[in-house]
């Protein structure tokens, strides 16, 4: 009898022996963790942040990885990350940074400065040809980081740059104990990509990879090895585990959304989304968060490269007078109550309220006035010339602009049509031909379009961190990109006003520089903008300790405090 | 089986997979010929020169269109059908994976079609009297008059309203129903059709002057004689079927071979477009030698043309 | 097979019916203009996703002339839209078309309003044209084809006919959707609506010939070996004065055969708008409205931006009863033939 009993509680002890030993770390009973399922658009290309440019691989990178320092997208503030602590010199060019003791990889290897230098070696060597090093770099040249011990690195810049160490918030640390072989062969490149063992992708984020099914999700399972702590000293990330279901078509995932099989989706959501998902959180089911006023407006846009072939004897389609017209004869209102069914500001520049400091209110714009706009038409020789409501320019040809824009995007398309129907009644013809992304992004690298109806998301409020579309030598300068000197004064006068801007330390100074900036960039549109819409960001109602923001990605960005309440998605 | 059947079967086999191949070398060049390619992508997201340059020579998109052509085409007949660019997956896979999915999806409305229609069909036929064949009549005729994307649409919508058929992507209920209420709609008046021919012929007739009970006529002698001509149907449905709908795939998400050849084209994924059209071209000549060989084996006349 | 020479017994009521249907259809496209009340491209404020305005003829106050409550924005983002029960907006005749609101203001939106606050009744209607035109174009384009090719093929007979034959099964299993992305890419990048519309019913044309080559051949195959071809051979006519003789013979299929060939092509039509090579807005046109429509939740918030749906069931279910006698063994397997070639 007494035998058996002894028995008994041998065995229970030795399976609550089993239980805590499998369950230990995960903090059972803690009452929050769980499982978040979030969906994505696109699928990676590949685990090595510094090859890939594209955006799921970012993604990626910040549930994998650590940067030295993170910026807080909601406040734009820099927050300890690697780094614990940081000071400058007294030039502004040094930063002595204290590294965090006792940290780990994910496979329980010391993290060191050593890291640290690996990683700006791999960014900065050319064979590797970085993705990121673009960005990374300032005039073209790259930062220096020195090991000062085995805890302390000290980063130079090359010049004076205002932004400072909120450039670090993209560099993620990589592991030199697995990685320094690959990129001593040459064969960097190549390492990380997607048919790598899960358990070989080894970071200092609050996740490690568990599973990749392409075409499907990628599982994600807390990294045991992170070394955040939340206020109260609970080991993070609160997660257990977190999937990316990718799904490529944005229908779906609202759908999905609605019916409680997605708590977080790639996105804000849509005007017209926006009555369905209310309706959901009035039945608990979904939550919706006003981030705020997105900051990657959408913009149009001519094609201003001098001798275009596409604009060939049709010179009014480059002139100032032209933008400055469209923008008098559209009525921004209109645009915002029937695309974004009034969720959206009117938008008269590519810096938005969403800006915060940057943003200047008293910016002059331009007000509805088709007549005015008319009047400016005449002014560069389109005028109607047969009495048949339709512009002619002075050959006699009718006017009408070719504007490409992205197909399967309800706002690019709705905008458009818009546009379209509001410049035909000033006699402007406007022409939309909607394509797919590849076929869109070829035309505009490749120069061969009249005007473009695009944007690039915006991924730092900054502006000296989007010199790519400010200055005349940048990618992402749409209108001519990439150019050897400045084509324009008026794009001189910027570049230069962007460098003053750049290497000021001075806040205030920087804000005002930008402000002229807009304002000379306001003088000549060389986009157009129409409506930036208000961000609102849909989650499921079971998710908690999210900090939506306006800037990519909007929940992500702080993965380590999310957590999901009550029954999670299987 | 006699001797002339066979050769008939080997004849079309072998000119159906010729076909196949030459739609499948056929899709690859024109995805070629189309400017752009997979690199494009990389391009929008500012990736740097070298990067996209490696990204070229690992797809192999920097060879002439000769040598690439080669290589594919050496490739196939070993049964390599290259790798995705979109999916970073090889496209054999991908596309039996896909192929698995539409042909779940074709079976499934298949056997609804069928079980709803040939009844329907033999008892129309050969009772036009009878209430079950009055409400029928009217009802499939509306029903074939559905094309696919209207179908799909309208019960997408019936579902969404009503909650009474899942609308989460994945679900089949959906897309299986869009093609299979048409098809029992085409699949009833034809077998009606087909009764009502053979419930007129002598030899029935005769049968029913010796006394055989009506319904055992209608169900055993006229239906299965009456099958023979439905049943060369089924080729050409299996071959359109399982090549994947793209109406219906593509606005029910359902993740077919349709819906993969649309996203293949959108990504100028060369050898994913190329694997597609093989599988689409597989199924249609498949269910094309199916037809014939039904048909050949109902009509022997059927054997000289083609 | 279907002889051509047979008129059949008088229609029946069925037919007769959809043939009525059609003609309504037709007259309806043509007129479309005088009875669409909006133009297609005119986006009307504040009625983004507006629903369909009733039409009535009664109210607590008895019996009226037909009129309709005015409608309000109520919550534009839950895309609310109130009625105002006190007022009533007498419906006119003429002023620009059959039937119009008699206040500038207050729109008439029998079939509600798109995303963007264009009327969906003036789209339906006047995008009849289009897609309407460019199927039957594309239709009379694959018979005049298929029938030459056919024919020709029939009367060279041997070797010659099985090659040709043999290359019309290959464009039957070429997927036309390649043809379509492909022609897309090579062309300029703005295309008019009329070059839309030639080059639709061009590829349409350029698709579906096969269907009707491989039915013409048959027949005319077997037509030749009866006797009044053989008369007219021995009457001393060349072989191909032959085939002119013998051509009348195909008309029956090629009735049928049109029967088929719409439907598939009206759905062709709404698929090619999803590949790039649709109409341009604002040009309305069944498929791409159907295209903005197809997904869940349009679906469910605008249902009636579905019309063009219900047009194109209401189009090919009259074409149905018109064909009742038509549809047989042979007809039947060309129609699944041609859905599962066409990129529907």
């Amino acid at each position: 009898m007494w035998k058996r009993l002894l028995q008994l509680v041998l065995f229970v002890a030795i399976l609550g022996a089993l239980a805590w030993y499998f369950e230990g770390p995960r903090e059972a009973g803690s009452g929050i963790g769980g499982r978040l399922v979030a969906s994505q658009r696109t699928e990676p290309d590949s685990y090595n942040r510094l090859v890939s440019p594209i955006y799921p691989v970012e993604l990626i990178s910040r549930l994998t990885s650590a940067p030295l320092i993170r910026v807080n997208h909601v406040s734009g503030a820099l927050e300890p990350a690697l780094a614990t602590e940081w000071a400058a010199s007294s030039d502004g060019l040094t930063f002595t940074l204290k590294l965090r003791q006792g940290v780990t990889f994910s496979d329980g290897t010391p993290f060191t400065s050593a890291d640290v230098l690996f990683s700006f070696r791999a960014l900065y060597d050319r064979k590797v040809a970085s993705a990121i090093a673009s960005g990374m770099m300032i005039n073209d040249k790259p930062l220096v980081a020195r090991a000062l011990d085995d805890h302390t690195v000290a980063i130079t810049f090359p010049a004076p740059y205002g932004p400072g160490l909120s450039i670090l918030d993209s560099l993620p640390i990589l592991p030199r104990h697995t990685l320094e072989a690959a990129l001593d062969s040459g064969d960097f490149g190549n390492v990380w990509g997607l048919n790598t063992p899960p358990a070989d992708i080894v970071g200092l984020g609050p996740f490690v990879v568990a599973e990749y099914q392409p075409g499907q999700r990628m599982r994600f399972v807390r990294n045991l090895h992170y070394w955040g702590k939340d206020s109260a000293g609970r080991a993070l990330p609160y997660l257990d585990e977190l999937v990316l279901e990718f799904i490529p078509d944005q229908n779906a995932e609202m759908l999905r959304l609605q019916a409680g099989s997605l708590d977080l989706v790639t996105d804000e959501i849509r005007a017209e989304d926006y009555a369905a998902l209310e309706r959901a959180s009035a039945e608990h089911k979904v939550q919706l968060v006003d981030a705020g006023v997105s900051v990657d407006p959408t913009g149009l846009w001519f094609n201003l490269k001098p001798g275009a072939p596409s604009v060939k004897g049709r010179a009014w389609l480059q002139r100032d007078e032209l933008r400055h017209a469209i923008s008098l004869a559209v009525d921004r209102q209109k645009i915002v109550d029937t695309v974004f069914l009034g969720a959206a500001e009117p938008a008269y520049g590519p810096v938005t309220r969403g800006y915060g400091p940057w943003f200047v209110p008293s910016l002059p714009h331009a007000s509805f006035d088709p007549a005015r706009a008319k009047a400016l038409l005449e002014s560069i020789g389109l005028k109607d010339r047969d009495g048949d409501g339709q512009l002619e320019d002075a050959s006699g040809k009718p006017a009408r602009i070719a504007v490409i824009t992205r197909k399967g995007s309800t706002l690019l398309e709705h905008t458009m049509a818009s546009v379209q129907e509001q410049l035909g009644r000033i006699g402007l013809g406007v022409d939309i031909v909607a394509l797919e992304r590849g076929e869109l992004i070829r035309r505009i690298v490749g120069g061969d379009y009249e005007a473009a109806y695009y944007g690039a998301p915006v991924l730092s409020l900054d502006p000296a961190n989007n010199s790519d579309l400010w200055l005349s030598s940048g990618n992402f300068h749409f209108w001519n990109p990439g150019q050897t000197s400045p084509a324009t004064p008026w794009e001189k006068q910027i570049d230069d006003l962007m460098h003053a801007q750049s290497e000021s330390m001075d806040m205030a100074r920087r804000v005002a520089l930008f402000a002229d900036v807009q304002r000379v960039f306001a003088e000549h549109e060389p986009m157009v903008f129409f409506a930036a819409p208000k961000v609102t960001v849909a989650m499921s109602a079971r998710v908690t300790g999210a900090e939506p923001a306006v800037v990519q990605p909007q929940v992500l960005w702080k993965p380590e405090t999310l957590a999901v309440t009550g029954a999670a998605i299987r | 089986m006699n001797l002339a059947l066979v050769r008939f079967a080997l004849r079309r086999i072998v000119s159906a997979a010729a076909f196949a191949l030459i739609v499948a070398a056929s899709a690859f060049t024109l995805t070629r010929l189309a400017p752009g390619d997979a690199t494009t992508e990389l391009v929008a997201s500012g990736a740097r020169p070298e990067v996209i340059a490696r990204e070229r020579a690992r797809l192999g998109l920097d060879r002439p269109f000769s040598q690439q052509a080669l290589a594919w085409a050496r490739g196939m007949l070993r049964g390599d059908l290259g790798e995705s660019s979109m999916f970073g997956r090889p496209v054999r896979a991908l596309v039996l994976e896909r192929a698995a999915a539409t042909a779940r999806l074709a079976g499934l409305a298949l056997l609804v079609a069928t079980l709803i229609g040939l009844p329907l069909g033999v008892i129309s036929g050969a009772t036009p009297r009878h209430w079950v064949a009055r409400l029928t009549a009217p009802l499939s005729l509306a029903l074939v008059s559905i094309l696919p994307v209207v179908g799909a649409l309208a019960l997408l919508l019936l579902a969404a309203s009503t909650g009474w058929l899942s609308i989460e992507p994945g679900a089949i209920a959906v897309p299986a129903l869009a093609l299979a209420l048409p098809l029992a709609a085409s699949l009833e008046r034809l077998q009606a059709q087909a009764v009502r021919d053979v419930v007129s012929a002598p030899d029935l007739v005769a049968a029913a002057a010796r006394g055989i009970p009506p319904h055992r006529l209608i169900w055993v002698h006229a239906s299965r004689q009456s099958l023979r001509p439905v049943l060369g149907v089924y080729g050409v449905v299996i071959g359109s079927l399982f090549g994947g709908s793209f109406a219906v795939e593509v606005i029910t998400a359902w993740p077919g071979l349709g819906r993969l050849m649309y996203d293949a084209l959108r990504g100028r994924d060369v050898f994913l477009v190329s694997g597609c059209a093989l599988a689409g071209a597989v199924c249609l000549t498949a269910g094309n030698v199916i037809a014939d060989l039904l048909r050949a084996i109902v009509d022997p006349r059927a054997r000289e043309t083609s | 097979m279907m002889r051509g020479h047979d008129t059949g017994p008088a229609m029946t009521p069925a037919q007769r019916v959809g043939r009525a249907i059609l003609v309504a259809v037709a007259l309806g496209a043509l007129l479309a203009p005088w009875i669409a009340p909006h133009r297609a491209g005119d986006q009307l404020t504040d009625r983004a996703y507006a629903p369909p305005t009733r039409v009535r003829v009664h109210d607590a106050a008895g019996f009226h002339a037909p009129f309709f409550y005015p409608q309000t924005l109520t919550d534009r983002l839950r895309r609310q839209f109130g009625v105002d029960t006190a007022t009533r907006v007498p419906l006119v005749i003429g002023r620009g078309a059959l039937l119009q609101s008699s206040a500038g203001d207050q729109p008439l939106l029998l079939l509600g309003a798109d995303s963007l606050g264009r009327d969906v009744f003036s789209r339906v209607a006047l995008g009849a044209r289009w897609s309407l035109g460019v199927t039957l174009l594309g239709a009379l384009g694959a018979l005049l084809i298929g029938a030459m090719f056919g024919a020709f093929a029939a009367v060279a007979g041997g070797r010659a006919d099985a090659w040709l034959m043999r290359f019309a099964d290959f464009v039957l299993v070429l997927p036309a959707v390649y043809l379509v992305l492909v022609l897309r890419a090579l062309l300029p990048a703005v295309l008019s609506t009329a070059d839309v519309f030639l080059l639709m019913a061009l590829l349409f044309a350029l698709a579906a010939w096969p269907h009707v080559a491989r039915g013409v051949r048959a027949i005319v195959a077997v037509e030749l070996r009866r006797d009044y071809a053989e008369a007219a051979r021995a009457a001393g006519a060349g072989r191909w004065r032959v085939v002119a003789h013998v051509l009348p013979a195909t008309r029956g299929f090629l009735a049928a055969e049109m029967i088929l060939l719409v439907p598939a092509l009206l759905s062709a039509e709404a698929a090619v708008s999803y590949l790039g090579l649709g109409f341009p807005e604002p040009t309305p046109s069944w498929g791409t409205m159907l295209q903005e429509a197809a997904n869940v939740r349009v679906l469910t918030e605008a249902p009636w931006m579905l019309a063009p749906a219900a047009a194109l069931f209401i189009v090919v279910f009259a074409l149905q009863l018109a064909g009742a006698r038509a549809s047989t063994r042979a007809v039947f397997f060309d129609s699944l033939a041609s859905h599962a070639s066409d990129p529907s």
